[in-house]
Formats: structure tokens, C-alpha cells, sequence
């Protein structure tokens, strides 16, 4: 079964998969083990269940992916290398940057200055926390961060 | 200078789906890994829940897009069983939904004492 869930896992989208795929298959084979002891009726109920929402939310994910890109890659996409060349904890740290850029936007646009004071400050740790794992894993930075 | 009035935070607030909400619960407490959050959730939840993967990761892909967790790296764990824990941000967002179940708690019992009077 644990061969099906892997299968499975290929109708999500790649960043999904590569991100979080490991770690779900890991989490599945778990609970398949701690099922697999409850008898042959809770395993089975456990499989369908497992099967069912996993083909749900890879629709779902692919949907979000197809319409919306993930305002994350929006704000990161043209002014950094595609995603699926860099390192996961660098992916992250853009994402960071991308979320602290976002946040800031949105408190300086509805006046929420003290937030926006706040969000300046994770703002600049998010931007030096990208240098340093760019610096980690030797990648240039040829074009500006946004 | 322009006066601006500051409207309560609750008001920017978009009610949290019942795993959202459960995950974040559950870190609150403290950083978990993926198994370990099912587990706390069915816990929680008192078995009414109990997490699929699917679900569980599609609600982390969100929170971590939306910055209110983040993952680490735990010392005793591998590549595969990557920690999750609250942004201040997240907390914040928790503390808001909370608030607002409370108020609608109170605003019930406010009701249900007017029938009973």
C-alpha cells in the first residue's frame, strides 16, 4: 500500500511533492503500521480514507496551483531562480521574504502602522536569513531582491 | 493630519476551517512533527478528529504560505520528520479565532438566558 500512496503522490504538484512528499509518505506509513494492528476492518477503513483524501486534496492542490500560483511564487517569481533549482531551506527562506513583503503591504495599506513597524523588523531577518543560506549553498545573486 | 480610526482586529479576521484551527491549537502547546500533530488532534478533538495526510499537509502547505508556522529542523529528527511551531503571527491569528468563539459563546448564553427569563 505504501507503493500506491507514493504512486499517488505524483498527482500533486511538483513544488508540493518535493517540499512535504517525504514527510507525507513517512506520516502514511505510520499510521498504515499503527492500523495495520487494529484488525483488518480498521486498516481498511484507514486505507480508503488515507486514498480518498489524498486524491481530494491533490485536485485541490493542483486547482489552487493552476488558478492562484501561490501568491508566494507570484512574489518571488522573475527576480529569482525557478524554485525547483535551489535548495528547500533557500525555497523557504524566499518564501519567508515573499510572506514578510506581503504582510508589511497589506498592514502599510490598512494603516496598521504598528504592525507594519513589526513586519519591517522580520522583514530585514527574513532578507538577511536569505543571504545567508544563499551564501551557504554558494548562490549568487546576480538580479536585485524584491 | 488625517485621523485614523482603528477598527478592532477582529474585524479583518476570516473564520478558521476546523483543521486550521486544530493545527494551530496543537502548536501552541508546543512544535510537533506531522504524526505527532494527528495524534494531538485526535486528543484534542476527544477521536472526533482524526487528520487524513492529505488534509493535514494541504492546511500546513497553507499556514506555511501564509506564515503563521514555520518549520525547523529538530536535532533527534530526519529529513522526513521536519518540526512544525507557531509564527508570532500565527499565534496572533489563533488568539483572534479564539476571541471570536468567545464572543459568539457569550453572545448564545446571553440568548439562551433571555429565553429561559
Amino acid at each position: 500500500m505504501d507503493a500506491v500512496f507514493r504512486v499517488l503522490l505524483y498527482l500533486y504538484p511538483q513544488r508540493h511533492r518535493e517540499l512535504l512528499g517525504a514527510e507525507m509518505q513517512a506520516v502514511f506509513e505510520q499510521g498504515a503500521q499503527e492500523h495495520r494492528l487494529l484488525g483488518p476492518s480498521q486498516y481498511l477503513r484507514f486505507v480508503l480514507l488515507e486514498l480518498g483524501g489524498l486524491v481530494l486534496h491533490a485536485a485541490i492542490a493542483q486547482f489552487a496551483n493552476a488558478t492562484h500560483r501561490g501568491y508566494l511564487e507570484n512574489q518571488v517569481h522573475g527576480t529569482l531562480a525557478p524554485p525547483q533549482d535551489l535548495p528547500d531551506e533557500v525555497i523557504e527562506a524566499q518564501n519567508r521574504l515573499a510572506v514578510n513583503i506581503n504582510q508589511l503591504s497589506f498592514a502599510i495599506s490598512h494603516h496598521q502602522f504598528v504592525q507594519a513597524r513589526f513586519y519591517k523588523n522580520e522583514e530585514r531577518k527574513a532578507r538577511e536569513n536569505l543571504r545567508q543560506m544563499r551564501e551557504k549553498y554558494g548562490i549568487g545573486d546576480p538580479q536585485p531582491l524584491p | 493630519m488625517r485621523h485614523v480610526a482603528q477598527r478592532p482586529a477582529i474585524k479583518h479576521h476570516k473564520p478558521l476551517t476546523e483543521p486550521v484551527l486544530l493545527i494551530l491549537m496543537s502548536l501552541a502547546a508546543q512544535p510537533r512533527h506531522g504524526y505527532a500533530l494527528i495524534k494531538d488532534i485526535e486528543v484534542l478533538s476527544r477521536r472526533r478528529v482524526r487528520l487524513s495526510t492529505g488534509t493535514l499537509y494541504g492546511a500546513l502547505r497553507r499556514l506555511l504560505d501564509e506564515g503563521w508556522i514555520e518549520r525547523f529542523e529538530q536535532e533527534d529528527t530526519s529529513r522526513d520528520k521536519q518540526a512544525y511551531r507557531l509564527t508570532s503571527e500565527g499565534r496572533r491569528q489563533l488568539e483572534l479565532e479564539l476571541d471570536r468563539f468567545r464572543e459568539l459563546s457569550r453572545a448564545g448564553f446571553a440568548r439562551l438566558r433571555l429565553d429561559e427569563a
